[in-house]
This record gives C-alpha cells, sequence and structure tokens, in this order.
C-alpha cells in the first residue's frame, strides 16, 4: 500500500514526464543527447538548483524562503566588493559566506522569536539584501578575478563535470539522507505537518528554525560564489527572480507547499524536467518568454494534478497519516 | 486513480506538443565550398550554400536591434539562405539569457551566431563553447572584449571617434561656457557604451572641452522605466547639471521624456546617441537639439554578409582581407586599435542630426 501513496505515484508521473521529455528532445536534435550538452544544461541553471536542494528542507519544514536570489547576489557582491578593496580573494569567500550565513541567522531569528511568517519575513529580506547589494556594488560590475577562480566555475572537475555540478550531486545524495534517513530529516516533517504536535515531541522548534534558515542563506551564499565563478563578474542584480525558478521546481516535486510531505527525489525529477524542457525550447529556437509560460502552465498542471490525485479514495484511508507516524 | 494519473499525464503531453510543436526543423548543410581569395584583392560574396544562423541581440524589444534584423533578413533573402533566427533574452538587464542561447547554438549545431554581446566577459563561456562546435561567432554593435572565439567584429562607427563625436555635440550644445555633464548608458556590463564612455572620457582631455565636467555615470540598462528614473536621479543629485549625454537609443529618449515631463528642458538638454523616429519631438522642442546614430538596418545587413561569406568559407577573417558585401560596398579587415585583440571592420558613418535634417 505504502509503495503508492501520493509521493510515489506523483514521482512516478515525473519520471514517466522526464522520460517523454528526454525522448522528444532526442528526436530534436541529434546533439541533444551528448554528454557535453547535458553537463550544460544543469551548467546553465547550476545556482538554482543547488538552492533548490535546500529550498525543499524550508519547504518540507512548513516554512518559506523568499530571500533566496537577494541573499545569493549579497553573497556574490561582498565576494566582489571585498576583493575589490584589496581584500585577499580567500578571505573575500569566507567573508562572502559568512554574509550570507548572517542573513540566515537574522531572519531565522526574527522569524522564530517574533513567529511572524517566514512569508514576510523573507520577503522583507528579498527587499533588504537585495538592497544591501546595491549599496555595496552600486552600479558597478566587477570581474577580473583570478584565474583558478575561473576554472571552478567552468573548468571540468571530475569527467566532464563541472564542481558546481559535483557540488550539487553530493548535495543531493547527502540531503537525500538527511531528510529521508536520519532524525533530523524526520523532525523536519513532522514540524511541517505540525509545529505542535512536535513541540509537544520534545523538538526545539525555534532552534530547528533558525538553523534552518542559517543553511538555506548558506547554501545560496554558496551559489552566490558559485555565480562568480562561473560568469566571472559581478553586479548587484544578478539573479533576480531566481526564487521564483527555486520554489516551482520544488513545487513541482511534489512537495507540498503547506509542509510535512515530499521527497528529494521528486524535486531532483523536477529539476530534470525544467531544466531538460527549458534546453528543448531553446534548441527549438523558442523564445525565453515563451519558455517561461510554458514552465509556468507546467506548475498550475502539477498542482491541478497533485490536487487530484490527493482525492484519491486510496489516500482518504490515512496513508500519509500512516507516514508521518512513522 | 489509475483514470486520475491517465488525465494529468496526458495534459502533460498535450503541453509539450503545443510548445514544441511548431518547430521548422532545419537541418544544417555543410558549409565550406572554396576557400580563398588572396588579401590584396577583394572577395565578392556570393549566395548558393546555406547557412543556418541566429541573430542575437543585447534583447529583443527594442527598436534599433529590430531594425538590425530587417538588415540581416534582407541580406538572407538576397543570398537565398535561411532567414537567420532572432533570438534574444526578454530584457536587457539580465546577461545570462545571452549566455544560454550561445551555448545552445552550439549543442544546436548552427552555422554561425551574431551577436550583438550584451554580458560583457561573462559570455565568453557560450562563445567557447560555440567556437568548439565550430560555429562562427560574428559580433556587431557590441564585440568579445577579449576579442577570443571571436572571428570579425562589426564595428558600426569607429568607437573613438564616437568619443570625439559625443564630446563636439556636448561642447555644441553647452557652448564656451561649458558645464556640468552626467552620462546616463545602457548596461554596466555593455562592451560598446563602456568603450564609448572611456573614448568619451579621453576626448574630454582635450583643451578644446576644458569647461566641460563630467560628473556622474549612471546605467538604466536599456530599460525605458530604469533609464527614466536614473535621469531624474541625476538632476537631484547634481542641481548644476546642464546635459545628459546618452550613448544609447534607450537611455536617451527616457531622458528627454523625463525632461519633457519635469519641465526642465530649459536647464537640462539631453544629447547622445538616438533613433530619429524616437527623438523628432524633442529636438524639434529644443530638449535634445543634437543626437548622431548610424542605420542599423544597413549594420544587420552587413553583419550577415560578412557572417555569411567568413562560415561559407568564401573568406577567412585575416588582417587585410577585403570583401564586398552586397549594397554596402567593399571593406577591408583591420586590426582592432580599441581592443587588445581581435579584428575589426567599420561600417559608419555617424549621421549627426539636428533640427534641420531630422524630417529628411
Amino acid at each position: 500500500m505504502r509503495s503508492w501513496s501520493r509521493e510515489r505515484s506523483w514521482e512516478v508521473l515525473l519520471a514517466l514526464i522526464l522520460v517523454g521529455t528526454i525522448a522528444y528532445n532526442a528526436t530534436q536534435s541529434d546533439v541533444y543527447l551528448d554528454v557535453d550538452n547535458f553537463v550544460n544544461i544543469f551548467r546553465l541553471s547550476i545556482e538554482k538548483v543547488i538552492i533548490a536542494v535546500a529550498m525543499t528542507f524550508v519547504i518540507v519544514s512548513g516554512e518559506i524562503d523568499l530571500s533566496v536570489a537577494s541573499v545569493m547576489a549579497f553573497s556574490a557582491c561582498t565576494l566582489a566588493f571585498a576583493y575589490d578593496s584589496g581584500v585577499p580573494f580567500w578571505l573575500a569567500i569566507v567573508l562572502a559566506l559568512v554574509a550570507a550565513a548572517a542573513a540566515g541567522l537574522l531572519q531565522g531569528w526574527v522569524i522564530a522569536s517574533t513567529g511572524i511568517s517566514s512569508l514576510v519575513v523573507t520577503l522583507a529580506g528579498l527587499i533588504g539584501f537585495r538592497g544591501a547589494a546595491r549599496v555595496l556594488l552600486e552600479d558597478r560590475s566587477i570581474g577580473d578575478f583570478p584565474a583558478w577562480f575561473g576554472d571552478v566555475g567552468r573548468a571540468d572537475f571530475i569527467g566532464p563535470m563541472p564542481f558546481g555540478l559535483v557540488l550539487f550531486l553530493v548535495l543531493l545524495v547527502l540531503g537525500g539522507i538527511v531528510l529521508h534517513r536520519s532524525v533530523v530529516g524526520r523532525r523536519l516533517f513532522v514540524l511541517g505537518d505540525n509545529a505542535e504536535v512536535a513541540r509537544f515531541s520534545g523538538i526545539d522548534v525555534a532552534r530547528t528554525k533558525v538553523l534552518l534558515f542559517i543553511a538555506s542563506a548558506f547554501v545560496a551564499g554558496v551559489a552566490g560564489v558559485l555565480f562568480a565563478a562561473r560568469l566571472g563578474s559581478v553586479r548587484a542584480n544578478i539573479g533576480e527572480g531566481f526564487e521564483l525558478d527555486i520554489i516551482t521546481m520544488v513545487l513541482l516535486g511534489g512537495v507540498s507547499i503547506f509542509g510535512g510531505s515530499g521527497t528529494l527525489l521528486g524535486v531532483a525529477l523536477a529539476i530534470g524536467i525544467v531544466l531538460n524542457l527549458r534546453n528543448g525550447l531553446g534548441l527549438a529556437n523558442v523564445e525565453s518568454n515563451t519558455q517561461t509560460g510554458v514552465i509556468g502552465v507546467l506548475l498550475i498542471a502539477s498542482v491541478l494534478a497533485q490536487n487530484a490525485l490527493d482525492r484519491l479514495p486510496l489516500r482518504r484511508s490515512g496513508a500519509d497519516a500512516q507516514e508521518a507516524a512513522a | 486513480m489509475r483514470q486520475h494519473k491517465l488525465i494529468a499525464a496526458l495534459a502533460c503531453l498535450l503541453l509539450f506538443a503545443a510548445a514544441c510543436g511548431d518547430d521548422d526543423d532545419t537541418e544544417s548543410s555543410s558549409s565550406g565550398s572554396d576557400s580563398g581569395g588572396s588579401a590584396g584583392e577583394a572577395v565578392t560574396i556570393e549566395g548558393g550554400d546555406d547557412m543556418n544562423s541566429i541573430l542575437l541581440p543585447k534583447c529583443t524589444g527594442i527598436a534599433v536591434f529590430d531594425q538590425a534584423n530587417e538588415g540581416a533578413q534582407e541580406a538572407a533573402e538576397e543570398l537565398g539562405t535561411s532567414e537567420p533566427e532572432f533570438l534574444g533574452p526578454s530584457t536587457c538587464e539580465d546577461p545570462t539569457g545571452q549566455i544560454e542561447t550561445m551555448t545552445n547554438a552550439a549543442t544546436q549545431g548552427v552555422d554561425a551566431v551574431m551577436i550583438s554581446n550584451n554580458a560583457g566577459e561573462q559570455i565568453q563561456s557560450g562563445v567557447d563553447a560555440a567556437t568548439d562546435a565550430d560555429v562562427s561567432v560574428v559580433s556587431w554593435d557590441s564585440p568579445i572584449p577579449s576579442g577570443e572565439g571571436e572571428s570579425l567584429f562589426v564595428a558600426q562607427v569607429d568607437f573613438d571617434e564616437t568619443g570625439v563625436v559625443m564630446a563636439d555635440m556636448a561642447l555644441d550644445i553647452l557652448g564656451d561656457e561649458g558645464g556640468q555633464l552626467a552620462i546616463l548608458s545602457a548596461s554596466p556590463d555593455a562592451s560598446n557604451q563602456n568603450a564609448w564612455i572611456e573614448a568619451f572620457n579621453t576626448a574630454l582631455e582635450d583643451e578644446k572641452y576644458a569647461n566641460l565636467e563630467l560628473v556622474d555615470t549612471v546605467y538604466g540598462n536599456d530599460d525605458s522605466d530604469e533609464s527614466y528614473n536614473q535621469a531624474l536621479g541625476l538632476i537631484d543629485s547634481h542641481p548644476d547639471l546642464k546635459l545628459i549625454m546618452a550613448p544609447t537609443t534607450v537611455g536617451i529618449a527616457a531622458a528627454g521624456k523625463a525632461m519633457t515631463d519635469e519641465g526642465l528642458c530649459d536647464q537640462v538638454k539631453v544629447s547622445g546617441l538616438g533613433l530619429p523616429e524616437e527623438m523628432r519631438g524633442y529636438t524639434q522642442s529644443g530638449c535634445a537639439p543634437e543626437f548622431a546614430l548610424w542605420s542599423f538596418v544597413d549594420l544587420g545587413y552587413l553583419t550577415y554578409y560578412a557572417t555569411y561569406g567568413i562560415a561559407t568559407g568564401q573568406f577567412d577573417a585575416v588582417e587585410g582581407q577585403k570583401f564586398t558585401a552586397g549594397r554596402m560596398g567593399e571593406y577591408t579587415i583591420e586590426k582592432d586599435p580599441t581592443r587588445d585583440s581581435g579584428l575589426r571592420i567599420v561600417m559608419g558613418p555617424f549621421t549627426v542630426y539636428t533640427e534641420d535634417n531630422i524630417d529628411d
């Protein structure tokens, strides 16, 4: 019975869509199936997919982090600003990561201590940290980073894979273990399902939330550094609107926006679908506006489909409740 | 339950069909016939081979880039080849779209990409991917800063001359008493605008312009709203400002509108590079007494011809090579003096528009 829970059937559907997308793209372009193209597909969106892993944790816990793209820019701008002011490059990277983690600490602390919804707090973060990035760099574009740093963003690291892609895969596996096979993960699910229950079962809700937002911001900070490495220069407006693409991937992956359910495998499949779809549409010379539209429609369809799955008789028999209790 | 899943799956499949159903499946034909044309003798570019290409503007929705596309389509028709795909990011703000299109071009295996670079050095990874896949990359309007991977840059005008033309217009408008002026540019990563601003700064060092004081440089990202606000911001931060110099058609029109809306045209003039169609009203009202531009239709036309000649192997992009590009006549490839390395041809000329010739 369990294998046909809502999550499993959603994953099967996603896998089918992914296979369909890949099969369709393969008929459209002879080079689509090249390893290089697959690497490129990820390379072009590596920052988003890395953040999506962290976002899965946040949403499963019943929270949301809208500030990730701004924190990413804030981190990259801190790096560029520090380096431009004469700070050694390695220290500039450390500062960038510390700045990002501090941004997460601040937001997590406000959320945990005041009880204000993370939607509101991180919306303020979205505006605030973007503003901070603009204060740091104003209108400038700062580049000329050391050559090795460019290699981190572009050169092959293991086989044909750049560093960012390896990092993503490692994060995905580690994240999967932590979220689905550890006590920490189980607590996050309980927290997302019902914060009251979590409190009564001895989970330090406030501390968990603070750590959650620090982790989310830190990963966004890492993504910001990778973005700087990949593009070779930084501006305050980088990654504007990324948060929506990231949340789209997570929700399409079957993670409930209300928290308490979802799998990282589903998110990984959704990432595969979104990236391959975009790539396929790009190879078919479909305009970027239309691409965004298609992905928007896909998200709506996915939410409707999930809703339909939720109404299945099987679900009413309490498969989900069993799972939460497990 | 099975039924529900079936419906969901069908819905998703329909989405794909709708999205991908109407692409025309163009197979790339082999390029490269007779490679030849020794230096010294102009190669007349002729049709015959097919070329699949992408015309990649800084972003779509900007009049001058549509004009360049018009010119490129005209050239493709004359040469009897496939129409170039006009593809670009929807906003000039985000350079990653250009990188994506460039990288996809490598995967698609098109024969050539013609780019007006809006991503500064960031474009390099995309250009490298393209050249690795034997895609000819020709830049126009705005070059690849390093010149690496780029066969040729089709420069609209000499970039140093742009600086002098802008300085002369500023001097003309402000007169001998001079005054404060500020630059309203496109994006901070636009290679062409950055080169012009640098050339403008260099030009201003001349004695002749001693009374012109450049006080600020701001960026409107070739977005009308943002440029409008930046123009107003300049007025606030520099009360003695006499002139806004905008080396971008979007910026100059936005500045003209901002000054007109605020009734400031008597105090603050607008100049730079503008489209006559968009600037007529401001020139006639005295808000933008002088501005300059070249033909973007010609630029697109010339770019397509040059790219076609290179991609089909009719000539090599080497210094000293001459070629004839349809109605535009003969050009000689030269070292680009405005970059450390890279080759260019210069189209020219500038047309300076004033009240007297704006209606021509």
